[in-house]
């Protein structure tokens, strides 16, 4: 198993009656982009505070680079975290903004042009944050996670309110990032702004984790065979008697639960059951999202 | 902790918080040695040391200044990229009241050569003895340390309250109604209450208390509420 950039322990965070997060344990890849993903809600921004050590855990640790964020020797040059839209106060310039974050984490002026530059972003730089829109000041807080050159980002969906382009040009980033080696945990509540960009996920849900593990993972577990017959009932049984679930769908086909297609087909034609379709079925990377974070399980379709 | 001083000094210049406070501070000296001298006629040495007081003028200016930016780091939720970068959260308030005090002095040792400049020629036409040096020591020193403690007590209450309009309203309330009500009960109790304090500070002390005892009672109620400050800021999260 490669270095944990990012683990999670046990980690729990109560508000007095509330449970936002509960006993979440996860692991981030080292030079991996891995999208923490799950519905508005879920505990995504309270887990990244405390990985980040803006919010203190009721229980549970969490580690980057092995160490609690507080223990970091030098913070802006080991993480680059961007939790709120940019977090600039509104009467101050984008460039003032990054000039004080610079200043603080003893960075020279210069690699606020630099940042500026890299996030497209310099034509703007010296207005003040107040008059952005909302895609300037997603750009203004990637600029300041930028600062310190570091080698891990955390981004708190970063897609928010972006318009098309905006997303667009936030995957190009975030692909960038990637190729220059770097680890990547990003949040969002929809699944379709990261999954283009994504090595692996952890999506969780009511604070608790519900999957982890490569994007393709989310598929796996939702693959199946649709079959149509003139006879359902006779097919579902042989079926059954095989070991293999059948749900018969509003629009009457059969969808078996795991299988293969080869394997249906046999048991079909040993039932003498005519078969009018017989096809593989995969789900769709945002069916198997929803089915995970969703509480009533959606309704199974072709 | 001079980089977070840096940036915490670039935070405080970027926007127009402290020029408003700096614009008020001037208005309101120019306001006070004007109205006290030409009006006023001081002829006595308190008087004439209380005309150029200017201290006393900007010391509530200052506190409110201190509190208004304190608290702006939450109204406007910035404070979690500077958490970031110093997650210290006690360096980085010491840092942040450091800022505020270097720029209340600069505002500060301003108002100072305006007020001389301006006050010194009008006295002079003023009947009864003429100030002598140590009198006008006293009133830049006061001067100079008043608006370093109040800018320093600002920024550690608006820290501990957090709620910026709550903050100014409570700071208003204190010094300008609770404690002369304070002052009713028990005259004496008086003298170590936060406003009087700063008005004696900024006038280099008086008969009831000396600058340095005073300079002592401002200590007390800072280290007071950056005590305060600290613990909790230490222990909330960070929006």
């Amino acid at each position: 198993m490669s270095a944990a950039a990012i683990e999670a322990v046990g980690l729990t965070k109560r508000y007095k009656s509330v449970t936002a997060v509960d006993d979440l344990s996860f692991r981030v890849r080292e030079g991996a982009v891995t999208g923490f993903l799950g519905p508005n809600g879920a505990g995504k921004t309270t887990t990244l505070r405390m990985v980040l050590g803006l919010a203190r855990p009721s229980e549970g640790t969490a580690t980057i680079q092995g160490r609690r964020y507080v223990e970091l020797d030098e913070p802006a040059r080991t993480v680059g975290a961007n939790l709120e839209v940019a977090g600039a106060h509104p009467g101050r310039s984008g460039r003032n903004h990054l000039r004080a974050l610079a200043a603080m984490a003893g960075l020279p002026p210069s690699r606020v042009d630099e940042v500026l530059r890299l996030v497209e972003l310099e034509s703007a730089a010296d207005r003040r944050a107040g008059k952005y829109s909302l895609g300037m000041r997603q750009r203004l807080g990637l600029a300041a996670t930028l600062l310190g050159d570091p080698r891990v980002l955390v981004l708190d969906e970063p897609a928010n309110g972006l318009d098309p382009q905006g997303i667009r040009w936030l995957r190009d980033f975030l692909r960038a990032m990637a190729a220059e080696g770097r680890t990547v945990l990003v949040s969002s509540h929809v699944l379709a702004e990261v999954a283009q960009t994504v090595d692996d996920v952890v999506v969780i849900h009511r604070g608790r984790l519900v999957q982890q593990g490569p994007v393709q993972s989310l598929t796996a577990a939702g693959t199946g065979v649709l079959v149509r017959t003139p006879r359902p009932d006779v097919l579902r049984t042989a079926l059954d008697r095989a070991g293999l679930t059948a749900v018969e769908a509003p629009d009457g086909a059969l969808v078996v639960d795991g299988g293969e297609a080869a394997q249906v087909g046999e048991i079909a034609f040993a039932a003498g059951v005519p078969l009018h379709e017989l096809a593989p079925r995969s789900t769709s990377l945002e069916e198997a999202f929803l089915a995970l974070t969703t509480d009533a399980p959606p309704e199974v379709g072709p | 902790m001079s980089r977070l001083i840096a940036g915490e000094l670039i935070k405080v210049r970027t926007t127009r918080t402290a020029l408003g406070f700096a614009a008020a501070s001037l208005l309101l000296v120019l306001a006070t040695v004007l109205i006290t001298i030409l009006a006023g006629h001081p002829d006595t040495i308190e008087d004439k040391r209380s005309a150029l007081s200017f201290g006393a003028a900007i010391a509530i200016v200052l506190l409110l200044f201190g509190t208004v930016g304190a608290t702006g780091e939450f109204r406007h939720r910035t404070l979690a990229p500077a958490v970031l970068i110093a997650p210290d959260r006690l360096r980085l308030l010491l840092a942040r009241i450091a800022a505020y005090v270097a720029t209340a002095l600069a505002v500060a040792a301003t108002l100072a050569v305006i007020t001389l400049v301006i006050g010194i020629p009008l006295l002079a036409g003023e009947k009864g003895p003429d100030l002598a040096t140590g009198d006008y020591v006293k009133v830049i020193a006061g001067g100079l340390l008043v608006a370093g403690l109040a800018v320093a007590i600002g920024v550690a209450f608006g820290t501990l309250v957090r709620n910026q309009v709550f903050a100014v309203i409570a700071v208003l309330v204190w010094v300008t109604i609770l404690e002369p009500l304070v002052g009713l009960i028990k005259d004496r109790a008086l003298d170590y209450t936060l406003g009087s304090a700063l008005t004696r500070v900024a006038q280099g002390g008086d008969d009831r208390m000396s600058l340095g005892g005073a300079v002592l009672v401002l200590l007390a109620w800072g280290v007071v509420l950056l005590a305060a400050a600290a613990l909790v800021d230490r222990r909330r999260d960070v929006d």
